[in-house]
This record gives structure tokens, C-alpha cells and sequence, in this order.
């Protein structure tokens, strides 16, 4: 089944939230461009730090450290384009991020996957891409693809075969955060070019994006570095994202982590503007903490306020930002642990007016793939996007001529005005579902069946045989090369 | 047993370093607007003789023999223009006093579940007196937990049920307890009686009251007779009263939130308006908790996706009135602890937080507000925490920004060994149910960790009880309680 195509269902709202206040925006950009100038941040990466010293950055061959002048990064920042167009291989779903309007995508890059048939945990593999970005496809809130896991059987070139994978299973926009180096870089360029049908049409709506990770603490990973580099030159939209975790790779205090992790994202956005003013860029912090009694990586502790911190301040800095929700630490998919945790993560990045965010459906900190996991975050994805909505005022919908029909203690059920708006006035969740006995049914035991219903019912429109061929090709090149 | 009573922690709530508005000026307006049409034109059913006649000396429309009362806006809005927009609930303790004061919010443990999983057995029974006793002692050891609705019914206790879930709840906590059961002017007298033995300043009584009272009303558009007889006797006593509207869109309410809302808020105002008409400046609270019908079913829906923000457009409603109100926290429909009561719990919290709810209940229950399962309320109390904690905004202080310690580090350093780390990792807050290391490895399951906490306040938090004169006081008064209304 294609069908037709469902348009996106993006959180929208009229509630806005400032979650810090200006003086406090100011103080962290503070520290930020204080730790550029005085700390600096090291770039491992030949060319970059040739870049950086011929506009005017002091850089230290030796150390590859790299101290920035205040100047220098505000006129840098100043070319950022503050929204972007998403593109994605059916024109249907690309979109432009703008305000009071927060695209929402899944998890990515896990390791780990649970069989849906055999219920058994197993590496991970491009099957599994594949399949996840047809459950995707056929999910109107997820406007985008984020690789759920890794192509684990093609090793080096995984980032490929999981681009590959997107683009062959989903009409809707991709975006990678495994692609390393220039030459891996170039590679997807050419399949998003086959895709797009020409590179002038891949620059005008490019159909995927690229999220590199900085390395903590005020460190840039060469081969990330390279390929957002060679992305940005092409158009694509490339986004810098920092994991500090609180007190191993940052100050175990959470304003001293956004400062750092900050000052890791402005140094990577500013070169890219220097090579090329004006590319798409975006901002991503997601912080962590370490568990002070065993040192484990803890995503979502009581305290996790920077969260949502962090959209405000990439919006002081005039960027985009990619929000991060879901993801959480619960070892399975359904339990309480894994529904409290994301519960109000949908609620408050809506608030915020952050433009897209990932990331539903992998449980484990992110590393394990149940695929019902996807439709149970969904669900709390919707409950969000439903509340946050604007409600209808008005002569219908106060409804006071029905009111006055019924008066004091009647009911509803035979009016007119009932049986109109009844269809629409409950949006069913999940767990309202109900079973052959009358009863409702057990949310996850309901989600395992609809992944399982999707998958079988939902093929998106196929790639044209001939870009199929020219996929392979790029992709045997890839791995003669680079394997 | 302990000996000497425990301390019990101080309150913790929810404090937001920012707001948010839901309903603009033009959306409020409408709202109140059809309220008061409704209030004019349509009238609420009120089966009093004593509230009609009430109704009728202050300008209200009152028809004895439909029992029906029409209010004039002008009526509406000259009472309500006396009752308070700030107040304090107190507590046996004066410390775990509730300051109404519109800059925080503090939740209750839900009430009036008719079913509890054994502490013990965990065999699914019907509800006791001891079970709001022990559900008490753990609302008073959880710094979560503001003040106590009686979680269950005391089933054992048929005719007067109500004065002992008060009975059980003042002899185990220090905290501010509010029954949603009191109903009929008798027992109510009775229930102002026992306040009365807790605290027996009339003054004190008037500042600080132990007790409250939340009365349903009956959608659509209906006011129920002992509860309104019941709210006048306790708002006489000066003890709050709140009125709730439970209005099922679709069913006992229009098929729009907006109609829903506005059936709901006609009810809720009129009682209000009663109450101030009686007792001017009686400390009164507004409490909107509508529900969906589940449309194959008929079912009342806490939880369906448009659901959530109902509950924080009551409180702005509320607001409106200039009165404060209780918030609709934490309801969920799922049967166990798990996947679907944590999902439920937290949206609705959050959001009546931000738009500035002074009160919520309620944690602890299951099953749509009918199963208590003893874990529940730890649970409930965990995600309180963590959106408090995400309500409270960022510390972004010279010392929180650490820049000393980053230039120190530096890049490709870590942060293990600095002093700064020593000092301020253990600050942060982490969860006291997940992340709890297991023996054996990996984490623990946080609902057994739940269960042996619940188990552990059980055996070891005895809060400062009556003294046995007030203990005997209320046993005196319940027994006569007891004769009168099994006669």
C-alpha cells in the first residue's frame, strides 16, 4: 500500500515559553565567547585550522588549539540564516523550519535491536534501517528520518548503506549523524544528488542533512569537522551537536556544561560560516550526567532543566536548534520507567518553539531498538501536539443553544451537536484501543501489533529502478574504496 | 515502633521561575462571557430548600418547585467580588502550612478509591480505614505531598465513612487534609467538630484550617443537595470549600471542549456564588476537572490526547473568578503501574503548573481514581520531583557557569578530579527509583524499589500523633456520629 500521502503533523502552538530570561541568555553567551577567546577549542583537522588562521583566529599548529577573538565569532554568526528549507525525496513533505512550528524525528544511530518476530536482541543491521524508515513513512507526526540504528554488517561504510536504507524505504527527509570524513562526505553527496535528480535541485531543497558530534570537553572530531565542511560547500544543512556529560567531560554544574558545550557548537558554526557564509547550519546540545556513584551516563536524572535551556540559547545566537526528547535510560520499551521518563518531553520542547527535534523510539540511552518503542513515544508525541494546539472558541463549539436545549441534568448523548463533533472531540490514544473482550488493551501488546500492521500494509512509492542502480553503484565504490 | 515521633520532611512545591497562558484576553472573555449566559438564562438545578432560599434573598431567580436558580451576571459578579484570591490552608503543624499565595503549587494525593491492592497479600480488596491510616503516614513522610485527600473510602465504616477517613487521616499526618466525601449537613457539623478538636482556637482555626472540603457537582448543570448543605456548614466554620465539575464531553457535556468547559464552569460558579452569598469572604476554591467519553464505550476519559489541556484551561478559569483552584494532577485509566500510568501522569502537571494552579490532586491512584496501589503514590511522587526540579529554571550564577574550572580543564581534558566536581556533583538531584544499582549489575526495577520504599516508611515514619486527649475526643465523637446516623 502507497496511497496517498498523509500530510505532516508537526507540533504547532500559540504558547511560547521563555525558559531563560534574557539576562541570563546574555550571561551564557558570555561565558561562551569567554571561553573561545581565553580556553579555546582544538581542531584536529589541517584544514580547518588554516581556515580559522586566515580569518584572523589564533591558532596553535602545535597544540591545534584554537582561540577565537569576540569579533571574530559575532561577525562570523551574523551570516547564519536564522530558518532553512528541509527538502526531502517527495517535494509532499519537504518543509521550512519557522516559528511556532517543531518538526519531530526518531532516535538514531543504536546498536542494539529487538527482533520484532523473534523478540531476541541482536546486533543491529540495515534491514532494520529499512524497515524503521517504512514505519516512519507511514507516521504523519514524524517528519523526518534519523537512521534508527546502525548498519552494523557493512562496518566502515554503514553511514552509507543506512542513507541508502532512508532514502529507499521513506519519502521524507533524512538526516544522518554517522557520516565522517570528506571522502564518506562526497559519497553521500552523490546518492542525495541521484535522489534530488541534480545538484542545483539537491541545494535548493536538500533531501538530507548531516549532525556531527563535537568530542567534550572543547574538542572538534577531525572527520566530522571535514564532512560538514564539504557538506556545507554542497548546501546541505549541517548541524553541531555536544553531549557533555556533567562531571566527567564538563563542570558538574549544568550552567557550566551549557557554557562549554555551547562554546564546542559556536567554534564548529563559525568555521563553517567562514568557508561559507550564509550555509545552513543548526545548533544541539544534549547533556548528561554522570551517576556519582558508579560514574554511568544518566540521560534523564530528576534534575535535567538544561534540555530545554538549550533551544533558548541556540535562539539567542539567531540559529536553529535540534531539541532533544526521548531516548530513555529504561533497559525495555513499556515499562514505567520508559514512559515516565519522556513523558513531558513533547510538552516542553513544544514550548520552547524549538524548529525540529529528535528522537523517538530507541530505549537504553538511546543505544536499543524496540520497534514498538517508536509508536508508544508517538503516542505521547500526539498528546503533546493535541494540547498544545489552540482551542476553538467560538458560537459552535461553546455550544450554548444544545446547553439550553438539555438545561439541568440531561445528557447530551441524543443532541444533534453530540453526534457532529462526538467523531472528532476524542482523539483516541493508544491506550484507549479496545480489544474483542470490550476491554481496553495493553498499550505495548497494541503497539508491537500496529508496527507489525504498518510493516506488512505500508510501502511508500518506490525509487525509480534507475536511481536504485545508481545507489549501488555509489555505494560499491564506496566500499571498494573505503572498506 | 518508634517512640518518639518522626520529623515529618518540609513541603517541596512547585515553585515555576515561569508562566504560561493558555486562553488570550478575547478567549477568557468568551468563556466567562457564556458562563454567565448560562448562570442567566439556563439556570443550575439546585435540590435545597435552604440554598434556594438563600439564592433567592441575594437577586438570584430561584423556582422552589423546579428547584432550578437563575443568576443575574451583576449577582454573580457582586459575590464573587468578596471571596479571597489568597489564603492559607493549614496544617496540624504550622510549618507544613499551604500558602495559597499564588506562587506555588502543592499537590494531594488523589481520594476516594473503593478498591486497594494489599499492602501485604497484594491481593486486590475492597478499601479500609487502615489503608488511608498507613496512605497517610506515607503522604506525610514525602515532601511531595502537600496535604492528604483520604486516598480510599473507609468501606468498613458504611454510615459515616467520611468522619473516619478524617479521623484516620488527622491522627497520621502533621500535613492539611481535604475530604471529598463530607456530604449533608449533619456530618459536616460533625467534621467541624473534629477540626475543631484538632485545633481549638477559633481564631487559629479561622487563619490556619486543618480541613477543607471539595463537593462535586452534578452535570450537567446541577448542584448536589448534601454537598452544597454541607459546604455551608463548613464555610460557616470558616474551613474552605471547593465545588468540582466532572462533565463528560459528550455525554454529560456538549461534544466540545469549549461546551464542556463552560457546563463545568456554570456549575462550579454558581455553588461559589451560594457560598459567598451566605458567608461573604469564606475562603472558597474552583476545581475543573472534565472528562471524555470514550465514544464506543461511554467510558469517562482522564487521558484521551485532547484531554491534557482542559485540566490547565480550568485553572485559568479559575483565576478569572478570582478565587484559586484545585488542578486535575496525575489521573490516569491504566489498571497496573507502568508504561501507561507514567505517560498520563506528568503533561497535565506541568501544564498546571505553569498556568499558576495554587493546588492539584491527585497522586496515588489507579484504574481512572478507584485502585490504590500502595507503590503508586512513590511512583506519582517521582515525576512530581522531576518536573518541579524542570519548573524551577537554571542556576546561571558566576559559580554555576564554572569558568575558572574550564579554563583549568581545558580541551580534551575531564572534570573528575577537580574540586569543583567534588563539590557540586552530589548536588545534583537524581531519581531515588531508577538509576538505583542492582547487586547484580545494571539498574534496579523502579517499581519494586517503589514498593520496599513504601514498605520502609510503613514500618519506620510515625509522625507526631494527637495528643490522646484530642485521640479520645475523636473516638467520642465518632461513636456519637455513628449512633445518630445509623438511627
Amino acid at each position: 500500500m502507497s496511497g496517498e500521502l498523509k500530510p505532516l503533523e508537526p507540533l504547532k502552538t500559540p504558547f511560547r515559553l521563555q525558559y531563560l530570561g534574557t539576562e541570563q541568555l546574555d550571561q551564557l553567551q558570555q561565558a561562551t565567547l569567554g571561553i573561545l577567546e581565553r580556553t579555546g577549542v582544538k581542531f584536529p583537522s589541517e584544514v580547518a585550522l588554516k581556515v580559522l588562521a586566515e580569518h584572523g583566529a589564533q591558532v596553535d599548529f602545535t597544540t591545534q588549539v584554537v582561540r577565537f577573538p569576540r569579533d571574530l565569532v559575532l561577525k562570523a554568526m551574523r551570516s547564519v540564516p536564522r530558518y532553512f528549507q528541509v527538502g526531502a525525496r517527495d517535494p509532499f513533505y519537504d518543509f521550512h523550519l519557522s516559528d511556532g512550528c517543531t518538526y519531530f524525528t526518531t532516535d538514531g544511530c543504536g546498536v542494539e535491536t529487538i527482533d520484532l518476530e523473534t523478540r531476541q536482541r541482536r546486533p543491529s543491521c540495515k534491514e532494520d534501517v529499512a524497515r524503521m524508515a517504512r514505519v516512519v513513512d507511514y507516521l504523519p507526526g514524524i517528519a523526518f528520518y534519523w537512521p534508527m540504528v546502525s548498519s552494523q554488517e557493512h562496518g566502515r561504510t554503514a553511514p552509507l548503506h543506512d542513507l541508502d536504507a532512508g532514502f529507499r524505504n521513506t519519502l521524507k527527509h533524512i538526516q544522518s549523524e554517522t557520516i565522517m570524513g570528506r571522502r564518506d562526505a562526497s559519497y553521500a553527496l552523490e546518492m542525495s544528488a541521484v535522489i534530488a535528480g541534480s545538484a542545483e535541485e539537491m541545494r535548493k531543497r536538500p533531501n538530507f542533512s548531516l549532525l556531527v558530534c563535537t568530542i567534550a570537553p572543547l574538542v572538534q572530531d577531525r572527520d566530522g569537522i571535514e564532512a560538514s565542511m564539504v557538506l556545507a560547500e554542497a548546501g546541505i544543512p549541517v548541524g553541531f551537536l555536544s553531549m557533555p556529560t556533567l562531571g566527567t567531560t564538563a563542570p558538574a554544574t549544568l550552567a557550566g556544561a551549557l557554557a562549554l558545550a555551547d562554546a564546542e557548537v559556536i567554534s564548529a558554526t563559525v568555521l563553517t560560516q567562514l568557508v561559507h557564509p550564509g550555509a545552513p547550519v543548526f545548533h544541539s546540545i544534549m547533556q548528561a550526567w554522570a551517576d556519582p556513584s558508579s560514574g554511568r551516563y544518566v540521560s534523564y536524572p530528576l534534575d535535567a532543566r538544561g534540555r530545554y535551556a538549550v533551544v533558548d540559547m541556540a535562539h539567542h545566537w539567531g540559529m536553529p536548534c535540534l531539541g532533544s526528547c526521548f531516548g530513555t535510560d529504561a533497559l525495555e520499551a513499556g515499562t514505567w520507567q520508559s514512559g515516565s521518563e519522556p513523558a513531558l518531553d513533547s510538552f516542553m520542547i513544544g514550548l520552547t518553539g524549538v524548529e525540529w527535534v529528535t528522537g523517538l523510539g530507541l530505549t537504553q540511552t538511546y543505544t536499543r531498538l524496540y520497534p514498538e518503542s517508536l509508536l508508544l513515544d508517538y503516542d505521547l508525541y500526539q498528546k503533546a501536539r493535541y494540547a498544545l494546539m489552540c482551542m476553538d472558541i467560538n458560537a459552535e463549539t461553546l455550544a450554548l443553544d444544545t446547553i439550553d436545549a438539555v438545561g439541568a441534568g440531561g445528557h447530551f448523548l441524543a443532541q444533534k451537536h453530540t453526534r457532529t463533533h462526538m467523531r472528532d472531540a476524542m482523539r483516541r490514544a493508544i491506550t484507549q484501543q479496545i480489544g474483542p473482550d470490550g476491554k481496553y488493551r495493553e498499550p505495548r501488546e497494541y503497539a508491537v501489533e500496529q508496527t507489525k500492521w504498518i510493516l506488512a500494509h505500508h510501502q511508500p512509492e518506490p525509487l525509480d529502478p534507475a536511481k536504485q542502480t545508481e545507489l549501488d553503484h555509489i555505494l560499491a565504490a564506496a566500499d571498494r574504496e573505503l572498506v | 515502633m518508634s517512640t518518639t515521633p518522626d520529623a515529618t520532611p518540609p513541603l517541596q512545591p512547585i515553585i515555576p521561575a515561569f508562566h504560561l497562558r493558555i486562553l488570550d484576553d478575547e478567549q477568557s472573555r468568551q468563556l466567562k462571557s457564556a458562563t454567565l449566559q448560562v448562570l442567566d438564562e439556563i439556570g443550575v438545578h439546585c435540590p435545597s430548600r435552604k440554598a434556594l432560599e438563600i439564592y433567592a434573598e441575594h437577586g438570584a431567580r430561584a423556582d422552589l418547585g423546579s428547584q432550578t436558580v437563575r443568576i443575574p451576571p451583576d449577582v454573580v459578579l457582586r459575590s464573587l467580588s468578596c471571596a479571597p484570591r489568597f489564603y492559607v490552608m493549614g496544617a496540624r503543624s504550622p510549618s507544613h502550612d499551604l500558602n495559597l499565595d499564588g506562587k506555588r503549587m502543592f499537590a494531594a494525593t488523589d481520594g476516594c478509591g473503593v478498591e486497594t491492592i494489599d499492602f501485604v497479600t497484594r491481593v486486590r480488596r475492597p478499601s479500609c480505614k487502615a489503608d488511608i491510616a498507613g496512605m497517610a503516614r506515607v503522604a506525610d513522610a514525602l515532601p511531595s505531598i502537600g496535604f492528604y485527600w483520604p486516598i480510599v473510602s473507609a468501606q468498613d465504616f458504611p454510615s459515616t465513612a467520611p468522619l473516619h477517613e478524617l479521623d484516620a487521616a488527622f491522627n497520621n499526618t502533621v500535613k492539611h487534609v481535604q475530604s471529598e466525601t463530607i456530604m449533608g449537613a449533619a456530618l459536616a457539623r460533625y467534621a467541624v467538630e473534629m477540626t475543631r478538636v484538632v485545633e481549638s482556637d477559633e481564631q487559629t482555626l479561622r487563619a490556619r484550617p486543618p480541613l477543607s472540603l471539595l463537593v462535586c457537582c452534578i452535570a450537567p448543570l446541577g448542584l448536589d443537595r448534601d454537598g452544597m448543605e454541607a459546604a455551608l456548614v463548613l464555610a460557616e466554620a470558616g474551613l474552605p470549600v471547593g465545588f468540582m465539575s466532572m462533565s463528560n464531553l459528550g455525554a454529560t457535556g456538549p461534544a466540545t471542549p469549549a461546551g464542556t468547559l463552560v457546563t463545568g464552569d456554570a456549575e462550579i460558579v454558581a455553588a461559589l456564588t451560594l457560598i459567598q452569598m451566605a458567608y461573604p469572604g469564606a475562603p472558597v476554591f474552583h476545581s475543573m476537572m472534565p472528562g471524555l467519553m470514550h465514544p464506543r464505550t461511554g467510558a469517562y476519559l482522564a487521558t484521551a490526547w485532547e484531554g491534557t489541556l482542559l485540566y490547565p484551561i480550568g485553572v485559568e478559569m479559575a483565576h478569572q473568578w478570582g478565587v484559586p483552584s484545585l488542578a486535575g494532577i496525575f489521573a490516569t485509566d491504566a489498571s497496573t503501574p507502568g508504561w501507561q500510568a507514567a505517560g498520563d501522569a506528568a503533561s497535565s502537571l506541568m501544564l498546571c503548573a505553569l498556568v499558576g494552579a495554587e493546588t492539584g490532586s491527585g497522586l496515588g491512584l489507579l484504574e481512572s481514581c478507584r485502585l490504590l496501589y500502595p507503590e503508586a503514590i512513590l511512583l506519582d511522587s517521582d515525576i512530581y520531583h522531576r518536573i518541579r526540579i524542570e519548573a524551577a529554571g537554571l542556576d546561571t550564577s558566576t559559580a554555576a557557569l564554572g569558568l575558572e574550572v574550564l579554563r583549568e580543564v581545558g580541551p580534551r581534558g575531564h572534570f573528575l578530579k577537580h574540586r569543583h566536581t567534588r563539590e557540586t556533583l552530589h548536588q545534583r538531584l537524581f531519581s531515588n527509583l531508577t538509576n538505583q544499582p542492582a547487586p547484580a549489575g545494571g539498574y534496579r526495577d523502579p517499581i519494586e524499589v517503589a514498593r520496599e520504599t513504601v514498605q520502609s516508611i510503613l514500618e519506620n515514619h510515625h509522625p507526631r500523633p494527637l495528643q490522646p486527649v484530642q485521640q479520645r475526643e475523636l473516638q467520642r465523637i465518632l461513636a456519637a456520629a455513628g449512633r445518630e446516623m445509623e438511627r
